[in-house]
Order: C-alpha cells, then sequence, then structure tokens
C-alpha cells in the first residue's frame, strides 16, 4: 500500500492525468503483485521492495549519454527531453501521436490489463507524467535507424513510456537503451503496435550501474504479415525484470526473439515472456540465454499460448543458462499451452557449465584457463549480440561483458 | 474387444474416402470405448458413518487395533489437515470436494480372520476374476504375487508362503502395523511426512489399507508383486497406503492396478506411496491406472489426488517409475524420487491418456542431493476430446549434487481440436557442476502417415494403434513384462484395437 500512498502524495503537486487515475485506481485493488503467483513467486522480496524504495521526483536530469551520436544517419531520442518530433522526408515520417491518439490507444491497452501479469505497466502508467510517455507514428521505407534512450535518475524511481505504431509496409530498425545509475530505480513500459507487411528489428540494451533497478515491460501487438525481431541485453542490475508479451493478434506474423541475461554479485534478473498466438500460421523462434556467476540468480519463464484458432503454428522455444559458481542459481521454465492440433511446437532447456573438453583443447593450444573461458564466453555472448540492431558496429557489447565486473 | 468399435469403423469405412473429415471423425471414434469395468459387486460392507472428525480416526484406528503411536501420528496429521488449505495452483477447477460427506471406512464383511483363500466371499473372488486378477493361486503360471485391496481393506493376498522362503515381507499394511511394527514405527511417514500437502495429510490421517513390501538385505525377490485396488461403494473415498523398503543390496518390481465401478458422484482416491531404497537397492514401480473417469459429459469419476515419493537413501540404489495413466476424472500426481544416496539414480517413464472432459496433471520431481547422481523423465502424453493434459515436472539439482545429470523428454499428441496438452517443466540449478537437458514437442497424428499405413492394407484401426504404439514406445519398454499385457489392454480400451 505503501508506494500508492507514495504516489499519491507526489501527484498532489504534480497535476494527475485521466490514466494516471485510471492505474492508480486499478493499483488499489492490488497494490503489490501476488507473491504466490507464477510471476512473482521467484521475485527477491527484498529486492523488490529496494526498487519501490526511491522516491519519485526525478533529482538530477542530467545524463551523461554514453556513444555521443556522431553518425548523421541515426536519429537519436531521448524519452524526457523530446518534447516535438517531427520529421518528414520524401520516403519516411516520423510524428509525434497526437495527445488523443495516445490516450485513446493507452486506454484501450489498459482495459486488457491483468493486475498481476501487467503490474509492470500498471505502475509505470500510474508514474509516468506527459512528459515522461514518448509516442511516435512512423511510416515510409529506408527509415534510418532510431535510437531510443531511457534514463534512470540516481536515488529516485522514475517511470518512462515508449509508444510506437508501424504503419503499413513499414521497415524499421531501432535501438532502445535502458540506462541505469547509481541507487536508482527504472520502470520502462513499451507498447509497440505492428500494422501488416510492417517490420521491426529491436534491440534493447539495459546497462545498470552499482545498485540500480529495472522494472522493464514490452508489449507488442503484431497484425498479419508484420516481422518482429527481437534482440536484447540485460546486465549489472541489482534487480531487473524484463518481461516481454508478444500477441500476434491475426496470426500468420513472425516473431524471432533473442534475450539474454547476466547476472553476477548478488543481482538477479529474470525475465518472462508470454507469446500469444491469436491465430493462424504464427511463427515464432525463441532463445533465451541466462550467465549467472558469484552469488547471484538468473530467472527464465516463457510461456507460449497455442488457443483452437492457431492452426499451423510453428513455435520454439530454447533456454540456454550457464551456471559458473557453486552460490549461483538458475531458474527455468520454458511452458507450452497447447490446444490447436496441427502444430509444431518444441521447447529445450539446458543448465550446464562451460564444455570442459572445450577449455582443455584451448588449453594444450597454450591458452590460459582465464582466456579460454573469455573466448568460449563470447562464443555464447555473440550470437545474442549479433542480433542487435544498431549496436554491433558501434557499440562494444562485447568488450563490457567479458571485461567489466 | 473392439466390437462396439467394429460396428464404428463399418458404418464410417464406406465414407472414408469419400469426406476427409471422415479420418478425424474415425481417430475420435477409435477413443471412445465404454468403461469396461464399471460393474458394481453387490456384497455386504461394513461402513461407519459420514464425515471427519477425531472420534472417526479414532474409530478407525480401533477397528484396526493399531498400536498407539499410529493413533498418534494419524491425530497429528488430522490437525495439521485441518490448519492446510485446499490447494489449487493446479486450476483444475473442480467442484469442492465436501470432506464430511465421504466415509472414510469402509469394508466388505467376512469373516474375521481368514486362514486361506477359500474363505474369501466367493463374490469378491469372482469380482476379481472379472477385472482379470489371478487371486486364486492355482493359476501360478503367472507368478505374480498379488495383494488385493477392495474399498478399505486388503482381501487377499497370494503367493505369501513361497516370498516367506526367501524372507520377503508382503501383506497388507494393517498386517504389517500387526506383525512388524518395527518397520512401520521407523519408516512410514518418513518419505511423505504427514504435513507434505493437503491430500497426504488427509491419508495420514485416515489411510485404511494398503501394500506393505519389505525386502530384506541380498535378496532379489523371486516374482513380481502386485496390488489391485478396486473402489466399490459410491460414496466412500479409498485412502491406501504402500511402504515399500528395499534392504542393501535388494531389488523388486511392483505393479499397482485399479478400478472403479461407474457413479455419477465423483469418489475421491488420496493415496500415498513410499519407496525407501537402501544402498545398491533397487525399486521398480509400475502402474496402471484406470479409474472410472466419468461419462462422456464429465459426470462422475474418480478424482485421483496422489502423492508417490521414493527416496534413494543408499550408494547406488535405484527407484523407476512407470505409469500407465487412463483413468479418472481428475489425475494430480507427481511420483518423485529424492535422490540422496552418491550415485543414485531416478526414472519416470509415464503414458497419460486423457478423452472426453478428462484432466491429467501429471509428472515428476527429481531432487538431485547427492553428488553424481542421474535421472530420466520421459513422459508421453495423449490428449483426445475436450480433456486437458499437462506434464508439470521439476528437476532441482542441490548445491551439493556435483557431476549429476537429468534428462528429460515430454511429448505430446494431440487428438482432435478440442483437447489441449500443457507443458510446464520447473528446472532449478544451484550446482554448476551438473547438467541437466530439457526437450518437449508436440505433434498429431499425422495424416500422411495414416495414409500410407493405410495404403499399405493396414486398416484404419490398427493404423492408429501402430501409431499411438510407436508414440508411446519408449515407455512401454520399461513396463515389466507381465504388466506390459495389462497395460496394453489398458490402452487399447481407450484407443481399442491391437496397442502395442
Amino acid at each position: 500500500m505503501e508506494i500508492i500512498e507514495k504516489i499519491k502524495k507526489y501527484k498532489l503537486t504534480v497535476e494527475q492525468t485521466e490514466i494516471q487515475k485510471i492505474c492508480l485506481h486499478k493499483l488499489q485493488s492490488s497494490p503489490l503483485p501476488n507473491p504466490k503467483s507464477e510471476l512473482w513467486r521467484l521475485s527477491n522480496k527484498s529486492k523488490f521492495s529496494n526498487f519501490l524504495d526511491f522516491s519519485l521526483n526525478e533529482k538530477d536530469l542530467e545524463f551523461d549519454t554514453p556513444y555521443p551520436n556522431t553518425s548523421q544517419s541515426i536519429i537519436r531520442l531521448v524519452i524526457g527531453e523530446n518534447c516535438q518530433t517531427k520529421l518528414i522526408e520524401e520516403d519516411y515520417s516520423i510524428q509525434q501521436l497526437s495527445e488523443e491518439e495516445l490516450d485513446k490507444y493507452i486506454k484501450e491497452q489498459i482495459s486488457y490489463f491483468d493486475q498481476n501479469e501487467n503490474w509492470s505497466n500498471l505502475l509505470n502508467l500510474s508514474l509516468s507524467c506527459k512528459k515522461n510517455i514518448l509516442g511516435l507514428k512512423i511510416k515510409g521505407s529506408k527509415i534510418p535507424p532510431i535510437e531510443i534512450f531511457s534514463h534512470a535518475s540516481s536515488k529516485s524511481l522514475s517511470a518512462k513510456t515508449l509508444v510506437i505504431f508501424l504503419e503499413k509496409n513499414c521497415n524499421l530498425e531501432l535501438l532502445q537503451v535502458n540506462l541505469g545509475k547509481q541507487k536508482s530505480s527504472l520502470s520502462q513500459s513499451t507498447f509497440f503496435f505492428l500494422e501488416e507487411n510492417s517490420s521491426l528489428n529491436h534491440g534493447v540494451v539495459s546497462y545498470g550501474k552499482n545498485g540500480s533497478n529495472l522494472l522493464n515491460s514490452l508489449n507488442v501487438i503484431q497484425k498479419s504479415n508484420s516481422a518482429y525481431n527481437l534482440g536484447s541485453l540485460h546486465f549489472k542490475f541489482n534487480y531487473a525484470r524484463f518481461e516481454i508479451n508478444i500477441k500476434q493478434s491475426e496470426g500468420n506474423a513472425k516473431t524471432n526473439i533473442k534475450s539474454m541475461q547476466i547476472t553476477k554479485n548478488d543481482e538477479q534478473i529474470s525475465t518472462y515472456t508470454k507469446i500469444d498466438f491469436n491465430g493462424p500460421n504464427g511463427f515464432l523462434d525463441q532463445i533465451n540465454k541466462s550467465l549467472a556467476d558469484d552469488k547471484s540468480h538468473a530467472i527464465f519463464e516463457g510461456s507460449i499460448i497455442v488457443p483452437k484458432i492457431a492452426q499451423k503454428t510453428d513455435a520454439s522455444q530454447l533456454s540456454r543458462n550457464l551456471l559458473l559458481s557453486d552460490l549461483a542459481q538458475i531458474d527455468t521454465k520454458p511452458q507450452l499451452e497447447i490446444i490447436a492440433d496441427d502444430v509444431k511446437c518444441k521447447h529445450g532447456a539446458t543448465i550446464s557449465q562451460l564444455n570442459e573438453e572445450e577449455l582443455f583443447y584451448m588449453r594444450t593450444r597454450g591458452i590460459t584457463l582465464a582466456e579460454a573461458s573469455k573466448l568460449q564466453l563470447s562464443s555464447y555472448f555473440q550470437e545474442i549480440i549479433s542480433f542487435i540492431p544498431v549496436s554491433k558496429d558501434r557499440w562494444d557489447l562485447l568488450d563490457k561483458l567479458l571485461n567489466e565486473n | 474387444m473392439g466390437v462396439s468399435f467394429v460396428k464404428v469403423y463399418k458404418a464410417n469405412c464406406n465414407e472414408l474416402f469419400l469426406d476427409n473429415m471422415v479420418n478425424e471423425n474415425l481417430v475420435k471414434d477409435v477413443v471412445k470405448e465404454p468403461y469396461k469395468y464399471g460393474f458394481i459387486t453387490d456384497i455386504e460392507t461394513e461402513k461407519i458413518a459420514k464425515g471427519l472428525n477425531e472420534d472417526i480416526i479414532r474409530l478407525i484406528s480401533e477397528k484396526k487395533e493399531e498400536p498407539k503411536y499410529l493413533l498418534d501420528f494419524r491425530l497429528k496429521a488430522f490437525k495439521k489437515w485441518q490448519k492446510m488449505e485446499e490447494p489449487d495452483w493446479a486450476g483444475l477447477g473442480y467442484k469442492k470436494i465436501d470432506y464430511q460427506d465421504i466415509i472414510y471406512y469402509s469394508a466388505p464383511k467376512q469373516k474375521e480372520k481368514i486362514s486361506s483363500l477359500e474363505e474369501v466371499d466367493p463374490k469378491l473372488l469372482e469380482t476379481f476374476d472379472k477385472l482379470g486378477i489371478p487371486l486364486t493361486e492355482q493359476k501360478k503360471l503367472t507368478n505374480v504375487a498379488v495383494d488385493a485391496v477392495f474399498d478399505s481393506v486388503s482381501i487377499a493376498t497370494t503367493f505369501r508362503e513361497e516370498l516367506a522362503e526367501h524372507g520377503v515381507i508382503f501383506c497388507s499394511i494393517s498386517e504389517a502395523v500387526k506383525n512388524h511394527s518395527d518397520l512401520i514405527e521407523k519408516y512410514l511417514g518418513t518419505v511423505v511426512p504427514a504435513s507434505d500437502n493437503y491430500f497426504a495429510a488427509l491419508n495420514s490421517a485416515v489411510f485404511s489399507d494398503g501394500s506393505f513390501v519389505y525386502i530384506p538385505k541380498g535378496v532379489t525377490c523371486p516374482m513380481d508383486l502386485s496390488s489391485y485396488f478396486r473402489i466399490n461403494s459410491g460414496d466412500s473415498g479409498q485412502f491406501e497406503r504402500t511402504l515399500i523398503i528395499a534392504e542393501e543390496s535388494s531389488s523388486v518390481s511392483y505393479l499397482e492396478g485399479c478400478t472403479a465401478p461407474m457413479f455419477d458422484t465423483n469418489t475421491l482416491h488420496a493415496a500415498v506411496v513410499e519407496l525407501i531404497a537402501l544402498d545398491d537397492a533397487s525399486i521398480k514401480y509400475s502402474t496402471v491406472q484406470n479409474w472410472y473417469a466419468g461419462d462422456e459429459a464429465g459426470v462422475g469419476g474418480i478424482f485421483n489426488f496422489v502423492t508417490k515419493r521414493g527416496k534413494c537413501l543408499g550408494k547406488r540404489s535405484k527407484i523407476s517409475w512407470s505409469q500407465v495413466e487412463t483413468g479418472s476424472a481428475i489425475t494430480w500426481k507427481y511420483p518423485s524420487c529424492l535422490l540422496l544416496g552418491e550415485e543414485s539414480v531416478g526414472e519416470f517413464y509415464s503414458v497419460a491418456l486423457t478423452n472426453n472432459l478428462q484432466k491429467a496433471d501429471t509428472g515428476t520431481k527429481m531432487i538431485h542431493i547427492g553428488p553424481k547422481t542421474k535421472s530420466t523423465i520421459v513422459s508421453k502424453g495423449i490428449s483426445a476430446g475436450n480433456s486437458i493434459n499437462s506434464y508439470r515436472g521439476l528437476v532441482k539439482m542441490g548445491t551439493k549434487a556435483a557431476g549429476s545429470r537429468n534428462y528429460s523428454q515430454c511429448d505430446s499428441m494431440l487428438i482432435g481440436d478440442q483437447a489441449s496438452a500443457n507443458t510446464f517443466p520447473y528446472i532449478k540449478s544451484q550446482q554448476p557442476n551438473s547438467e541437466i537437458e530439457h526437450e518437449a514437442s508436440t505433434c498429431r497424428i499425422s495424416e500422411d502417415q495414416l495414409f500410407y499405413l493405410q495404403s499399405r492394407g493396414i486398416e484404419f484401426e490398427e493404423a492408429v494403434s501402430m501409431m499411438v504404439s510407436g508414440f508411446c514406445r519408449d515407455v512401454f519398454n520399461q513396463l515389466p513384462m507381465e504388466f506390459a499385457a495389462e497395460a496394453d489392454k489398458l490402452l487399447a480400451l481407450k484407443l481399442e484395437g491391437s496397442v502395442g
């Protein structure tokens, strides 16, 4: 209940939008997620309460965005900063959604929300003020890649919301970067709506600092013949949750997900995915990789739901996990719920450590153990990193993962 | 066997090449076979009043002339049960059970002590004969010792003398309480504690009978042991308890079968099975479960809420569960292995078939505690009609389970587009030096394969059976020879024809 009191108190000073009121009202009936539910059962309670523990007033608004944008061909947006975005070129247009459009869409989404499943979204939308909601409508082709940043601000809990409509026949590369600050919490909710024949290559890089927390929720609705490719990476967060909800609303769509989480020290990072096939001929190829070291805890739960209408669905889900320390733990639960009978669905899960034979081979060739492990890890990471758009040329993600603690 | 099917088949075969849909309908028809064991034996039974309270528990204990420690065990469990809440996490959505509307003790009336089988009520013998269970020892060819449990009590155990020669104890648990009290006191409730879960607590409070097996050190049980459970009265629950202890370097294969008559009410079956394997011992526990599943509209049927767990206490011990689940309105069971001993092995092989409105939520738990432990899980689910068939399993590697391995495979087959197949594997590892592999897939009876088999002159019925049999082969191979025939028969009842 505390969090609600806090939001209410804070909102007395700031103007409250209608959406915030609706979400706050919904939150009141279940102020905190049910810790017994499958989605929250493994969440570390003290870490989660630490997430909520920060003040809602954003203190410092100065960001040190890494990798200054030197390239002219990349559009960079920072949520909370760019209030007006309008780019109309010959081949494409990127326009801010009007308030009415945004309101209508978000309200529609809220009406489908389940208190437990969408708790993160409810919290986000009841915290997000107008300034921190970025809504875009994108049309056309030959669109330059876009980078969108969400910053946490230190010693506070901030919320950022991103809504993107991709019009018909539109192709886009988008990198979303969530940056944590020391001792901060960031709630990020993202809503994508992919029209027919559109395709989105989406990258999510969530990069924390010591003691930063993240609640990241990604919601995608795909119309028929759309393609959605996601490459994501979460690391260096004290506590992070990445929730992916994808709905192929008419079937006939393609989804590819390659996600990875890396936990060290006593961090806890979890990924929850729910893929809903609501029509025939859907396709999914998903791989989640986790690496847990020291005393950390990595969690993956993925569900694939194939109702009767979703005949000829082809879905596969793979969870691959590396457990590198005696004190670390990994939980993984890929799950299938199938009613349609003419489908190809499979899933797999493995948990192990680095391959000893390969390590031994490399050592016999004069490579030190440390280097050999790095080599193995880099091949493990590379599959995911190379799937993250925009970043692969400029962002030295692999270096960061291998060399930073 | 197969009379009704043949009719269906003949009615349909002319249309086979006319309408593609027929194929699907035929598959559905194949899985619609009436329950054969639904008869009721008209026998005088002794029942106690409905309801559950401390006095009832005292009464059950008194009727069974139990020692005080067992009564205390029951009362303690009852107190715990009262504080527990009925679980609903599996989302099975059944009507709430009224625990005060159940008779907790029901026994066929017969002479107090039975010294030989001739004294058993012929009606009872006839019942088991109808079920195909050889109680008369003339049928020695089968070489399976049987303990038959009718409602709440064990009525007969065969081949006892021969087993006794080898030092094997095989009797009803009530008898074991009287004659081998030390073993019962030492082991009862050590694998499934009374407070383990709601239904285990209920069972611990009111368990009526069940089987007890003790295999002494170094003995390989000379024959397969089997218990056969029969629920006869509609208003009594069945709460049996099985305890199997395999001493060092011993081995045993145990088979369990169950049927019930057709009633339009739901009957509760909440059993507890505990297995203990010491150093180098091995226990193979096979079940063919065919409780009445309710009718097509989902009326009646058994609620099968069972707790089965084995403890591999000793080094290199092995516990293997194999099960064929075809009956029950709702099946809710997870035969598990606690792998404590170094290099101990746990296995789980399962075929679960659901039809009409049946719900099966079954799987296993493999808890790796000791080092170098190994487990294998093979689960095959077949769902037809409007049924729900879920695999739910847990594989856990504890911090000390270095060098342990697990391999799991869950396959589902869907027949028709109304049935649902779910897979919920929970995997947890706290030991880097261990390996876990899990894979699952879903398929259906493929038209191409059916067409191919039919084009080779194999009849439709046989073709379906062949494919189902092929799908389940990994599990059937694990069933003991003596039991495979019965398993085949039971699966064939639902899938008709010559499965296997």
